[in-house]
């Protein structure tokens, strides 16, 4: 019942939203997303550590054919509804200092936009996920274009497209599954309950071609190396708030994917083309860590670095084993934190220089030393530095890699190396250094930015000293996958 | 059965309400007839399977929701045919009867039980059609539309009558159990005939439905009729032709599947292809929406082409999906052209009538946005779960998933022209000033949207 | 006996037979005086011989069109005689057979009729229609001022 009222409620705060005038959004939207955390808190402490799914609902939605509105809570699904849960307030927060024409259809937008994520994180039927998968980018979509950058039609137009033809390719994989599972009973042949889709037990040669439908989809989400494509542009044009909601939360519903049906289903595609979809993601690692390097623009610098981290991750999830696993699911949270703040430092840089040319910014920490001092921990929490919360994330990451394939383990160590050289880079070059004209009379942080980024900044340590009170959550959910994987 | 012979003589008293020196009385007149029509659709829903008028038409809940589909989409579309009488030398109530006569038709392609009745039905459609599609008397292009419209069409049942005569040739008879019965039990030694006329009969069947490569008339009678008319068009039709054509293929020859399914899957292949691809280059918004309805008539295709028992119900929904999103979608440009055509008579149905259209009405907006987004086919709309369920038959069919993988690439294909559409609409800009819509196409407009909204919700209020 | 095709035949040999006869009185009886008119080609009145691509007055084709509906009337109405009449059916249904067809026919009849009933009103079925409506000028100049006016710059014209 929780599970459902934590769509709901996304739902019914934007219809609230978008009955309220322009210039009162943004609080109804604030109230609307701080209760939402309110009861992702509220499951979270009264979440059992194990491996069934909790908090379930189930009704019927097209009975005769066993597809049901069904949805629950497991440890995977529990990080990333509580990561949406912390994360969306603080993207309204991070608005509050920049106005938006049509404000109320704006926040609106992110708080359905909230409802979808959600969904697509509790959903226990398979077509009630893709449902929620796909629902989720119109929001985006139009966040992204009608309140986006100069070239915001082409490139957010090429981003749906994209996303929209790979989901494709999951949905023909989905029905495929549905119409060789066992039925409920005599009259309901077939079930589209994501377990009963893990039954389902196809020859080596099916599982490969289902491996590659459901690589696609997540493979653009994430995005995996050759499918990367849309991401930078979309990411640079789109208006913050979208970046955050893109990079923080929604390219996890990528990963969220392979793990929910991936590995679960196709454990011999998985063994015929894991090595392929790790090298894939080792070479995103490399190639966005490269281009970061040369980034002038800092938000497509954290763009580049973004597809970077998420390369590891996918990789990470690929190598099928316990560290990997739970390396991504922490690096999940631990880059949904640092790449939002970090986005969030980048407009808070843009809304005052009106430049994100890395050239023409440098001597910003001599203002405003508040900026700098949380600039700094979520930088060296993107970097991995011991004691943040990217280091727990990449060094399980890294470990499981590594027994997978030492060599491509030592290849994706690379990340920590180039991640240090391009984000110290951006540091140096935007923070310290001579003043520039733009930089002259830059203002510290005023209240509702502090109030953004300190909850972030407390995430990054927390995550970083105390990771088991997360991982003990998630441990029972992913031996259990990875049981499932290995038979 | 009784809806045929309401809606007959509703046609015929709408015809002398023409006498009424006020011509007010027509559009709700008309209105309440298909409402009617509409309830007693539905009497004897509960009532077994039957035969009716010496086994000449065939009533079950299929060919009743087909009708209640095509009685739907005629009510929403006459209800947008306000203003109809300003002209003062048009003959509102013969259009009004017109339709109904054409419902008629439509009715018995849906329901027939005889090769006869399937000719007489698409003939009484087709003819009202090209008299509607002319009906803009002073204006060249309908008149073009209609002379092709009707030399192509009647081309066409020149082909459908033949095969149908070569049907009776072979088979000695024009009642589809019959036909059925010798195609069961003559399975080896099937008469040639009856193959060719099969081909003939469903030539001019997709014909009718626009499949490609019988599509070449369909753009140009689109855009030169009567933008409401067209919109009659590509939802009506296409209903009854596509229940015409699922009663022919399931009711008679389903025995020899083996025979059509390849020449099926072929003419669907190229009606996906040729019409998604060809849609993309298009500048006017009615000519696009022509070679989309090309399109969607491939995804019904595909849904025949499986012909397993889900079939009927997946091309029940896709038609009510794709019918309710096109009756909005062109209600929308109905009511942007009408203020446009008042300015400039140019270019008053390109994408760029759209231009601005979030901020001058953001109801219309929101209406061509939810059409847009069905047709394409995206989660939360009707037109999300009509796609599902026809992918599902060629799912369960089995060895046709690559013709699933082509019908994928161009759904991709078919979002970036109805995307163009949305983004004219929110992303740029064009005149100001806001748009004045009259409260009757409102309603319709909201009913619509709701409906396909409801149903992308909740697909199964249908059943 | 005859067989069916003999029937056939016998009708044949009759028409020629009847027209034949005819022409011949016909020939026999009648004056004698041709002119080029007489002797073209009978067309409705049209000239034969020229550019097929002329005009035609457009209430050809509504009379026509109405001539067509009764033409269908009277093929439908041969086939319902010969139900009509037929003695099995009358004694299965102990007479009410006859009654059922003769309404049905009256209902088909009634329909067609009604579409003649509409053509009268439209006024299709007069030849000469009614004079074209002249437009009705709302103006504060009264009409007879325009012809005083012609008048005098008539009679100026006149003088000069």
């Amino acid at each position: 019942m929780l599970t459902l009222l934590l769509i709901l409620i996304p739902v019914l705060s934007a219809l609230a939203v978008l009955i309220t005038k322009n210039n009162s959004a943004k609080q109804v939207a604030m109230v609307g997303t701080l209760f939402e955390l309110g009861l992702a808190v509220a499951v979270f402490i009264s979440f059992e550590p194990n491996a069934t799914q909790q908090f379930g609902f189930s009704y019927p939605w097209i009975a005769s054919a066993g597809i049901m509105f069904a949805g629950g809570i497991d440890g995977i699904s529990l990080l990333l509804v509580m990561l949406t849960a912390f994360l969306t307030p603080l993207i309204v927060l991070s608005t509050f200092r920049q106005p938006y024409k049509n404000a109320s259809t704006f926040y609106a937008l992110i708080l359905f936009m909230q409802a979808a994520l959600m969904g697509v994180f509790t959903a226990a039927d398979a077509f009630l996920f893709y449902l929620f998968f796909e629902a989720a980018l119109i929001p985006i979509y139009f966040l992204a274009a009608v309140w986006g950058g100069e070239n915001r039609i082409k490139v957010t137009f090429k981003f749906f497209v994209y996303t929209i033809f790979g989901s494709l390719f999951m949905l023909v994989a989905l029905v495929y599954l549905y119409f060789q599972t066992a039925g409920l009973s005599a009259t309901v042949p077939h079930s589209s309950a994501i377990t009963a889709l893990y039954k389902v037990g196809l020859d080596a040669q099916k599982q490969g071609w289902i491996f590659w439908a459901f690589f696609v989809a997540f493979a653009i989400k994430m995005p995996i190396f050759p499918f990367h494509t849309w991401q930078p542009d979309t990411y640079t044009e789109s208006p913050t708030p979208a970046t955050m909601l893109l990079a923080g939360i929604m390219l996890k519903m990528g990963v969220y994917g392979v793990l929910r049906f991936l590995l679960p289903i196709a454990p011999l595609g998985m063994e015929a083309w894991s090595t392929t979809a790790i090298v894939l993601s080792v070479v995103g690692i490399v190639y966005g860590s490269i281009i970061a390097i040369q980034q002038r623009d800092i938000k497509r610098l954290v763009a580049y670095s973004s597809f970077a981290h998420v390369g590891l991750m996918a990789a990470g999830v690929f190598s099928q084993t316990l560290n990997g696993v739970q390396g991504a699911l922490i690096q999940m949270i631990a880059h949904g934190i640092n790449v939002v703040g970090l986005f969030f430092v980048i407009e808070i840089i843009f809304s005052r220089t009106k430049s994100r040319n890395i050239e023409q910014l440098g001597g910003i920490t001599q203002r405003t030393p508040q900026l700098t001092v949380y600039f700094m921990i979520l930088l060296l929490g993107s970097v991995a530095l011991p004691l943040t919360n990217g280091f727990v994330g990449e060094f399980l990451l890294l470990s499981g890699v590594y027994e997978f394939n030492k060599w491509l383990g030592t290849v994706a160590g690379l990340t920590i190396i180039l991640g240090a050289v391009y984000m110290l880079r951006l540091f140096q070059k935007a923070m310290f250094g001579g003043k520039s004209s733009l930089t002259e009379h830059f203002a510290d942080l005023s209240l509702s930015e502090r109030a953004v980024l300190l909850p972030l900044a407390i995430m990054v340590f927390w995550i970083g000293l105390y990771p088991n009170s997360f991982l003990k959550l998630t441990e029972p959910a992913v031996n259990n996958l990875l049981q499932m994987v290995h038979y | 059965m009784l809806s045929i012979i309401l809606l007959s003589i509703f046609g015929i008293v709408v015809l002398f309400l023409g006498f009424q020196k006020s011509k007010n009385i027509l559009l709700p007149a008309t209105l309440l007839c298909i409402a009617i029509a509409f309830a007693a659709n539905f009497v004897h829903w509960n009532d077994a399977p039957g035969l009716y008028f010496k086994e000449m038409l065939f009533e079950n809940r299929l060919t009743m929701s087909f009708s209640a589909i095509v009685l739907l989409s005629a009510f929403l579309v006459v209800a947008l045919t306000r203003g109809f009488a300003d002209d003062e030398a048009a003959q509102p109530a013969e259009y009004y009867a017109i339709i109904l006569f054409s419902l008629v038709g439509a009715i018995m392609m849906i329901g027939f039980d005889n090769l006869i009745m399937l000719f007489l039905g698409v003939e009484i459609l087709s003819v009202s059609m090209y008299v509607l599609t002319g009906s803009d008397k002073r204006n060249l292009r309908s008149n073009e539309a209609a002379l092709k419209y009707f030399l192509m069409g009647a081309f066409a049942t020149g082909i459908m009558l033949f095969g149908i005569a070569l049907l009776y040739g072979a088979t000695g008879s024009f009642n589809l159990t019959d036909i059925r019965g010798y195609v069961g039990t003559n399975s080896f030694s099937i008469s040639t005939l009856l193959y060719v006329g099969l081909l003939l009969v469903l030539i001019g069947m997709l014909f009718k439905v626009s499949a490609a490569p019988f599509h070449f008339w369909t753009p140009d009678v689109y855009d030169g009729a009567p933008t409401v008319f067209t919109a009659f068009m590509s939802t009506i039709v296409k209903t009854a032709g596509f229940a015409a054509i699922y009663r022919l293929l399931s009711g008679s020859f389903e025995g020899i599947y083996n025979f059509w399914w390849f020449t099926l899957a072929a003419i669907t292949i190229l009606t996906l292809v040729v019409g998604n691809i060809t849609a993309v280059y298009q500048q006017s918004f009615k000519r696009m929406m022509a070679y989309s309805s090309i399109s969607h008539a491939g995804y019904l295709l595909l849904s025949l082409t499986a012909m397993t028992a889900q079939t009927p119900d997946a091309i029940v929904f896709y038609s009510l999906a794709y019918s309710l999103a096109t009756v909005s979608a062109f209600g929308v440009l109905m009511a942007v052209a009408r203020e446009k055509s008042v300015q400039s008579h140019e270019n008053a149905e390109d994408f760029e009538a759209f231009n601005g259209l979030g901020k001058r009405n953001p109801l219309l907006a929101f209406v061509l946005t939810v059409s847009m987004l069905s047709l394409a086919g995206i989660p939360l709309t009707a037109g999300f779960w009509g796609k599902f369920f026809i992918f599902g038959t060629i799912v369960e069919r089995g060895n046709l998933i690559w013709m699933l993988i082509v019908a994928i690439l161009m759904s991709a294909v078919g979002i970036y022209y109805y995307f163009k559409v949305i983004i004219a609409t929110y992303m740029k800009d064009g005149e100001t000033g806001a748009l004045r819509v009259p409260p009757f196409y409102r309603i319709v407009l909201i009913v619509s949207t709701t409906l396909t909204l409801l149903f992308g919700l909740i697909p199964k209020l249908l059943s | 006996m005859l067989s069916d095709f003999g029937v056939i035949f016998l009708f044949i040999i009759t028409a020629i037979a009847f027209i034949a006869v005819a022409l011949t009185i016909a020939r026999l009886v009648r004056p004698h005086r041709p002119n080029v008119e007489k002797l073209t080609t009978y067309e409705s009145g049209e000239d034969p011989l020229g550019n097929a691509n002329v005009q035609f007055n457009g209430r050809f084709y509504v009379i026509a069109l109405i001539f067509v509906l009764f033409e269908v009337e009277l093929v439908f109405l041969f086939p319902w005689a010969t139900v009509f009449g037929q003695a099995s059916l009358i004694a299965q249904t102990d007479g009410l057979w006859g009654w059922f067809a003769l309404a049905e026919m009256a209902i088909f009849v009634g329909i067609l009729a009604l579409g003649l009933v509409y053509a009268w009103a439209k006024g299709y079925l007069d030849w000469v229609r009614p004079q074209p409506k002249l437009p009705a000028v709302k103006s504060s100049v009264p009409a007879d001022l325009y012809g005083k006016v012609n008048k005098k710059y008539a009679q100026k014209t006149k003088s000069v």
